[in-house]
């Protein structure tokens, strides 16, 4: 049963047809009951919510597997940048009343800027070095956001404008915030091309022949410097990006955006979908946020005390790795030793 | 000022377990052991249980909290790392993450989220000391668990030092291979250094259980301040992760004081950030090389 169905999911990624469509029906899906065909709605606020949750990770796998896919350096504090986004966009437009969209391109420099610093040790440190020093990072700017006042501390901060972005259907629509459904597609798109585009180009390469040797590469004239920051800075952009959407749309920013239970997170959905696949990333986005979702559903109709998702996940983890250390739509020889 | 490094240095001798659990196990395997932090929480829940239903003193608690921590590290070690070894680093990494996770949850299913506190099981009294205008308390829970970390510790010492089995290890740490070409079977080896790594950890809980309350996410805070305080002290090197959890230890009381409380958990991990980019092999480490 999981494995025509795992080809159906590889084929996917070599037929731009098949891709059009898919996104077509999300389309559909999104702005369906815009258009007033029935009384009741078709689908409900809360199925929009998943989908725009499921993007949003789409667009934070997509960035991770700059860093984590194709420089190969594991890394554990990428809601860091996140959450970075978020808060640099919310401060934009609660304190100093810019435009959305300044605040959106805003948060993206700020969180692509600081990507810089941290991004820096890792010319340095690698391996599970790597892996504590992001975790390290993470958590630091999770401490700050609770202590300083201007972040609104542990409570974070409320009322955050949600535009509607330009898109007019807002007013007809169910949650009435369809258009950060598209934007979250469209940023998913243009970073899903733009990493298509990537594999087969100088940069591509070079990122290819770090991954594999790094040693040998800087022998053969890459700087491994220079591209390990600028997949750090790449990576850290467009979480930023998505950062700033999530927190608008949510109108609610609080420091567990920027928990280490949400890196660890990003980094399994990298893992679990396939490292350097993009339909794994998206497969490991949509995985991991509706199953959560669709096991509480289990929990309430058995009835259960606790909330089984968190320890399958453990196991899940555990299990794949044995199986399929390479991910479900991930190459066979993904990892080297 | 002087009470603050007080306080500090009982809650630093636990850091220094917590560590030399961590590291013993780098040093070996080259594995970041995330589940050690879920060993620790497993030993102080043991530790509670058999002093809540069996009404025993705190030092049989102790060996039985140490004989679980031991058997909860070694299960891991049998069930989820050794199948991987020879595999891909990250997928060994992934798989210590979702054990972690696994135990946390099903301890928090098991034994309720909910925090507790151990039960008084022998008399604390406090005595304080009159030094010129400041007056020093020191609880005797405290310099009790100072004690018993420093017997642990050496027990150790002498391990390491002393016998065939600890003096193996101490080499595997340097070159693991070319003490499987010696003759020391290496399975036999990692299952003893996990065991080690386990009852360290189990001892920690049971110590940190004593002083503040237990519940079963403890894990996840008390174990990446022992990774801090590892690679403060040179990972890999059991003196150098003594010397670091004491200093640990101190520098966060002291900060409670001088910067802020709130930035208390804070404070492992920047020194931690600053280690690994100015010194990285820590106060006492050794180098790990970059094998080409």
């Amino acid at each position: 049963m999981a494995k025509p169905a795992l080809q159906f999911a590889q084929n996917l990624a070599h037929k731009p047809a098949t891709a059009i469509i898919l996104i077509a029906v999300l389309l559909g899906f999104t702005f369906i009951d815009s258009l007033d065909l029935t009384e009741e709605y078709i689908f409900g606020a809360y199925a929009k919510h998943i989908l725009f949750i499921s993007l949003i990770y789409s667009v934070v796998t997509l960035s991770l597997n700059f860093v984590t896919g194709y420089v190969g350096q594991t890394s554990l504090g990428h809601a860091a940048f996140f959450g970075l986004g978020g808060y640099v966009s919310a401060l934009t437009t609660s304190l100093l009343h810019l435009p959305y969209g300044v605040a959106f391109i805003l948060s993206g420099l700020v969180a692509a800027l600081v990507g810089l610093p941290l991004g820096a040790p890792a010319l340095r440190i690698k391996g599970p070095f790597l892996v504590v020093v992001t975790y390290g990072c993470g958590e630091v700017f999770k401490f700050i956001a609770i202590n300083l006042d201007i972040t609104g501390g542990p409570a974070g901060l409320p009322g955050l404008i949600s535009p509607t972005l330009g898109i007019a259907f807002s007013d007809i629509g169910v949650t009435g915030k369809e258009a950060f459904i598209v934007a979250a597609l469209i940023l998913a798109l243009v970073l899903a091309f733009i990493m298509y585009r990537l594999e087969d180009s100088r940069v591509g390469h070079a990122f290819a022949a770090i991954r594999q040797d790094e040693i040998a590469a800087a022998s053969m004239g890459i700087n491994p410097a220079y591209y390990k920051l600028m997949a750090f800075v790449f990576g850290a952009f467009f979480a930023g990006l998505a950062g700033s959407l999530f927190a608008h749309y949510m109108s609610f920013i609080s420091p567990d955006m920027l928990s280490s239970n949400e890196s660890i997170m990003m980094l399994t959905m990298v893992v679990i979908g396939g490292a350097r696949s993009i339909p794994g990333a998206f497969l490991g986005a949509f995985l991991l946020t509706i199953t959560p979702e669709f096991l509480r559903f289990v929990k309430d109709v058995f009835g259960l005390s606790y909330d089984p998702w968190l320890v399958l996940f453990g196991l899940l983890l555990v299990v794949m790795m044995r199986v399929k250390p390479q991910g479900l739509l991930g190459a066979e020889t993904v990892f080297r030793r | 000022m002087l009470q603050q490094i007080i306080n500090g240095l009982a809650l630093g001798g636990v850091y220094a377990l917590i560590a030399i659990g961590w590291t013993v196990v780098f040093g070996i395997v080259g594995l970041i052991n995330w589940t050690h932090g879920e060993v620790f929480m497993i030993g102080a829940f043991a530790g509670y249980l058999v002093i809540t239903t069996y009404h025993v003193n705190f030092f049989v608690a102790l060996v039985v909290a140490m004989f679980f921590g031991g058997l909860v590290a070694y299960l891991i070690e049998r069930l989820a790392y050794r199948p991987l070894r020879t595999g891909p680093k990250l997928a060994l990494f992934i798989t210590a993450l979702g054990a972690s996770i696994f135990i946390r949850n099903l301890a928090a299913i098991i034994w309720e989220p909910q925090s507790r506190a151990y039960p008084a099981t022998f008399e604390a009294s406090v005595m304080t000391w009159q030094l010129g205008s400041t007056v020093l308390t020191i609880n005797t829970l405290q310099i009790m668990i100072f004690a018993v970390t420093l017997v642990i510790m050496a027990f150790l010492q002498w391990f390491i030092t002393r016998t065939m089995m600890g003096k193996a290890m101490l080499a595997a740490s340097q070159d693991l291979e070319a003490v499987s070409l010696m003759g020391v079977d290496v399975n036999h080896l990692i299952t003893i250094t996990f065991w080690v790594s386990g009852m360290l950890g189990g001892a920690a809980g049971v110590l940190v259980g004593v002083l503040y309350a237990i519940d079963p996410m403890m894990g996840a805070m008390a174990g990446l301040k022992g990774w801090a305080v590892a690679v403060l002290g040179g990972v890999g090197s059991i003196s150098g992760a003594m010397v670091a959890g004491l200093l640990l230890g101190v520098i966060e009381n002291i900060s409670t004081t001088f910067i802020s409380s709130g930035y208390r958990d804070a404070i492992a991990f920047v020194i931690m950030i600053a280690t690994l980019v100015i010194k990285p092999t820590g106060l006492m480490g050794f180098k790990f090389e970059d094998k080409v």
